[in-house]
């Protein structure tokens, strides 16, 4: 939990289109590349807009448990979901 | 768990697409890098040398694409097809590559094949393109340099191809049917199916030149395959004419014989698209060059562009008679190579029927059965 993770700047690009939040991978290895693009809902952007390469993992869920309703557990247990899925697509990457 | 914050997929599959579609949102534009070009085919409607200084100096600065590009992702776009010209003339070529990819744009890219070096490769590689398709002009020395007119070019377009398919970029071929080169056509198609698992196309049908050099149009015209020659190749082909057949009640309609619209653009130029000329004009599609209908990227925004010289653009009217009996009314309108662009190269008017287009478009309806 005391990991810090960013978004890979140099293979990915995120961009916000009529209230959608979309990430394209622009790199080799980063998605199949053939128009291929991800989407997070308003919770994902949330932990995405916390992956700033700064804030450790347990901060991240400890300000995310302030600003969401849930408990405790169950916003831990989303948070390092998404973080797991994010890195093991190569979106994030640990700092 | 977290699965459900996020989704991947392609755009269409997004109700992002929906939305984008809903409205006159940018979509995709074309981006001319230059009009130079390494070779000199017979052809082309736009090719200047490659070493011609005043060409390139017109082109825009690697400052000035990223503005505009930047105005496009603003507006919306996703997609970006990076022609010429031959693009990888330009010095700058990976810089505006790598600085497009970077904001998120889906890159296509145009070439020959010619000038792709193993600096290229390392490109694409680390950022690859959507596609990159390439221009096959024969697959023979003798027929390739007919139509290129530089010797040695074919033997250099057979190792830039080799490069790019030896690297996993995913490459499309396509081809001019011409005077030149018609007679190795079959090769052709097998050489470029053979080589890609991608679709390959061909077009028959030649369009003037940007610039009106009046020696270029004719070497251009004296190029063209006849209506007759037009549809046995396209009937020779299974795939495209079983796509035509497949198309045919929206490719001819006897209902258009009751339109009384005098609107000239019935196309989708300008509705998710727009193209930049290599020294920044913006056009509503890469053929559109009637001084009423080209805006200067130089002195104006694109945002202006896309908000208002477009809806200006699109309501322009005729009242030529010729035009609105013979044309607008026509039932295999959508068969045939007119539109107000082509119409302008050919004539000078954006509203003047043009011959050779029409008996091509009469020449196909027929082969395809139907009595109009």
């Amino acid at each position: 939990m005391n990991a810090v993770y960013a978004p890979a700047e140099d293979d990915v690009v995120a961009r916000e289109l009529h209230g959608e939040f979309i990430i394209i991978p622009i790199s080799s290895g980063v998605g199949d590349l053939e128009d291929e693009i991800f989407s997070l809902n308003e919770t994902g952007k949330a932990v995405w807009d916390k992956l700033d390469g700064k804030k450790k993992l347990e901060e991240v869920i400890s300000e995310l448990t302030v600003e969401f309703e849930g408990s405790a557990e169950e916003i831990r247990n989303d948070v390092t979901g998404l973080v797991e899925e994010l890195l093991k697509r190569k979106i994030i990457v640990e700092n | 768990m977290s699965d459900s914050y996020i989704k991947s997929g392609k755009l269409p599959e997004f109700p992002l697409w929906n939305k984008m579609r809903e409205n006159r949102n940018v979509i995709s534009f074309d981006l001319e890098l230059t009009a130079r070009c390494n070779n000199n085919c017979r052809h082309c409607y736009i090719n200047l040398p490659a070493n011609d200084n005043e060409a390139g100096r017109k082109e825009l600065t690697f400052d000035k694409i990223k503005e505009i590009a930047d105005e496009a992702v603003a507006l919306g776009a996703f997609w970006c097809l990076i022609t010429g010209g031959e693009p990888l003339l330009r010095n700058d070529f990976e810089d505006i590559y790598i600085a497009l990819k970077k904001k998120g744009l889906f890159l296509s890219v145009f070439t020959n094949a010619v000038p792709v070096k193993e600096k290229h490769i390392e490109l694409f590689k680390k950022y690859p393109p959507r596609d990159i398709e390439i221009s096959v002009y024969g697959v023979t020395k003798e027929t390739y340099e007919k139509v290129t007119r530089i010797s040695g070019s074919f033997e250099k377009f057979i190792r830039g191809v080799n490069l790019l398919l030896n690297s996993g970029v995913k490459v499309r071929f396509k081809a001019m049917a011409l005077r030149s080169n018609v007679h190795e056509l079959p090769e052709i198609a097998e050489f470029c199916r053979k080589n890609t698992k991608d679709y390959f196309r061909f077009d028959p049908q030649l369009h003037l030149r940007f610039d009106g050099n009046l020696k270029r149009n004719e070497e251009i015209k004296s190029e063209r395959l006849s209506p007759e020659e037009i549809v046995l190749l396209e009937k020779s082909d299974t795939e495209r004419f079983q796509s035509l057949e497949k198309d045919c009640d929206r490719l001819i309609n006897p209902q258009f014989c009751n339109i009384n619209c005098n609107h000239l653009f019935h196309c989708g130029a300008g509705n998710g698209s727009f193209n930049v000329s290599y020294d920044g004009y913006f056009r509503l599609c890469s053929s559109l060059w009637h001084p009423d209908c080209i805006y200067d990227l130089k002195t104006g925004s694109l945002t202006e562009a896309w908000k208002y010289f477009v809806p200006k653009v699109r309501s322009m009217t005729s009242g030529r008679r010729e035009f609105l009996e013979k044309c607008r009314k026509c039932p295999v309108i959508n068969l045939c190579m007119w539109c107000p662009a082509h119409s302008y190269l050919e004539t000078g008017k954006l509203d003047e029927p043009v011959d050779v287009f029409c008996k091509t478009a009469h020449a196909r309806a027929e082969t395809l059965n139907k009595a109009f």
